[in-house]
């Protein structure tokens, strides 16, 4: 061993990077053979654009990223894979304590579309809310909870990109009223006494995919069996980070500074509802692409034409998760 | 032609400021955080990002919104320059043009921020290695001084026994030193 990295893997610091974290720090990829150096990443647009030109050997992904990554929407277009999903659930709709009281504990987005129709009748401007990328399943749930209460999300607010570290700021200074983000970041905004959680996805949408590991298809092509033992170090890391036994060391291993950073009190109180792996969460199904599509084609990002929905699907590799298992097997 | 430049790092902002001063004509404003009403007010041509800000996702959303038509230099360079993206992504550099500037007149500014941003991270390796060699010798010379005292030992012929110890367990000095404390420690019952 030279103790150099073989592989480089990217994440975004959030409790649902937990399997790549674990992988390492509870030496599954070791134990797979794979030296394997983790690079914590401040942004997606960094993230893609490192797997792209392969500085980053795969990453913690959001999967509507792996699919816009695939389709060249916001980017050139390259060949991806998403062999493993990471989570469900675990993300959340934040709004201000201001605005919570203004629609009331139960007002739900009932509650806020009744708020910006009295807004809209007294000429006031539209309130602003924050996803974390175009490309997220963050934005497409805060716009369906939006949609579901009566509001036009393209007419009726503001929605912005807003990096999930400062969303708590920015509530506290007034310059959102609301976010969707993956935990701990609803959490640190709850506890620092800025904001309130609206919607959860694990109620409001437990099917829906949230992260995914992805690479680029070339370099899955040219690694076969490295993609094999990486897939089987993430699926014990997932099992093990679901195992209630292990909450306590898992909230004490993301909330270090070089993961997720954040103190463990909100780390904790984040993964209540994230699903890692129980119910066959990690088998990536083409269900959950074909849902991701619809979304981006409802709001405006694509055009689903038969090419472009193939393309789309194609991202979700079942078939690569299985092949990673059956050599568990063998 | 007026550039921002996005860097949480105030100090390598300076430095990629400092170097487009010679690429003239040109307007520089540095900030930590991106502001969209403050950019709009400059209204630059190029917008350089580190890319440990998470404002680049910010950026990234604004041509989606519609707000200044903003494209990434990657997207061009790819084509015309095979490698140069992935440098300027391992640079650790993302870069913006607003509303259709050639991106032939951006390359000096990448080129420069790119350079700026290497040797920033050369200088703060350098500065590591240095605090680190500090210690480093500083834990040598704790050890040095212990095994004077606890076994009568000559300065020379303690950092002998060490020397030794480190050549026999290929480990470095310091490491031996560092282990050589701890156990002193321990033996003591202070490290219980």
């Amino acid at each position: 061993m030279t103790g150099k990295a073989e592989f480089r893997l990217g994440f975004v610091p959030l409790n649902d990077a937990a399997a790549l974290i674990v992988a390492r720090d509870k030496g599954y990829f070791a134990s797979e053979g794979l030296s394997v150096e983790l690079s914590r990443e401040a942004s997606w647009a960094t993230v893609r654009d490192k797997v792209a030109v392969g500085a980053l050997d795969g990453a913690h992904m959001l999967a509507p990223l792996a699919l816009a990554m695939a389709l060249g929407a916001g980017c050139e277009a390259t060949a991806m894979i998403a062999p493993f999903a990471l989570n469900f659930g675990g993300a959340a709709v934040t709004v201000s304590t201001r605005l919570a009281a203004a629609i009331g504990a139960e007002g739900g987005a009932e509650g806020l579309a009744r708020l910006i129709a009295r807004r809209r009748d007294q000429e006031s401007s539209p309130l602003t809310f924050g996803v974390v990328f175009p490309y997220s399943t963050h934005n497409y749930l805060l716009r369906d909870w939006m949609a579901r209460g009566g509001i036009e999300p393209d007419r009726d607010v503001r929605l912005t990109v807003t990096p999930p570290p400062r969303s708590a700021d920015l509530l506290s200074e007034g310059v959102i009223e609301g976010f969707c983000a993956g935990e701990p970041w609803s959490q640190v905004a709850v506890r620092a006494g800025v904001g309130c959680i609206a919607m959860r996805s694990a109620r409001f949408a437990p099917d829906a995919p949230d992260k995914v590991f992805a690479s680029t298809q070339v370099w899955a092509e040219a690694h076969g069996d490295e993609l094999n033992a990486l897939l089987r170090a993430l699926l014990r890391a997932s099992a093990w980070s679901e195992n209630p036994a292990n909450r306590a060391e898992l909230v004490a291993i993301l909330a270090r500074p070089e993961n997720v950073g954040v103190d463990g009190e909100a780390i904790e109180a984040g993964l209540g509802d994230i699903r890692f792996h129980r119910d066959g969460a990690n088998r990536p199904d083409v269900a959950q692409a074909l849902w991701i599509v619809q979304q981006m084609a409802r709001w405006g990002q694509v055009k689903i034409d038969p090419e472009t929905t193939r393309t789309a699907l194609g991202v979700y590799r079942p078939d690569l998760f299985d092949q990673a298992i059956k050599a568990t097997a063998a | 032609m007026r550039v921002l430049i996005i860097d949480p790092d105030s100090a390598r902002a300076t430095l990629v400021a400092e170097g487009l001063a010679g690429v003239a004509p040109l307007e520089v404003r540095q900030a930590a955080i991106f502001d969209e009403a403050e950019a709009a007010a400059f209204a630059p041509d190029v917008v350089v990002v580190a890319a440990e800000s998470p404002d680049r996702d910010v950026i990234e959303s604004l041509r989606e919104t519609g707000v200044g038509e903003l494209r990434p230099v990657v997207m061009f360079v790819d084509r015309s320059e095979p490698g140069r993206a992935e440098e300027a992504v391992r640079a650790g550099v993302a870069a913006y043009v607003v509303n259709g500037l050639a991106p032939a007149r951006v390359r000096s500014v990448l080129e420069v921020a790119m350079s700026r941003f290497r040797l920033m991270r050369q200088l703060r390796d350098d500065l590591d290695k240095a605090r680190s060699d500090l210690a480093s010798r500083r834990t040598i010379e704790r050890a040095k001084a212990l095994l004077m005292k606890e076994r009568g030992l000559e300065e020379e012929a303690a950092y002998r026994l060490l020397r030794k110890l480190s050549m026999d367990s290929g480990r470095p000095l310091a490491a031996i030193a560092a282990d050589f404390l701890a156990f002193a420690g321990l033996l003591k019952g202070d490290g219980a």
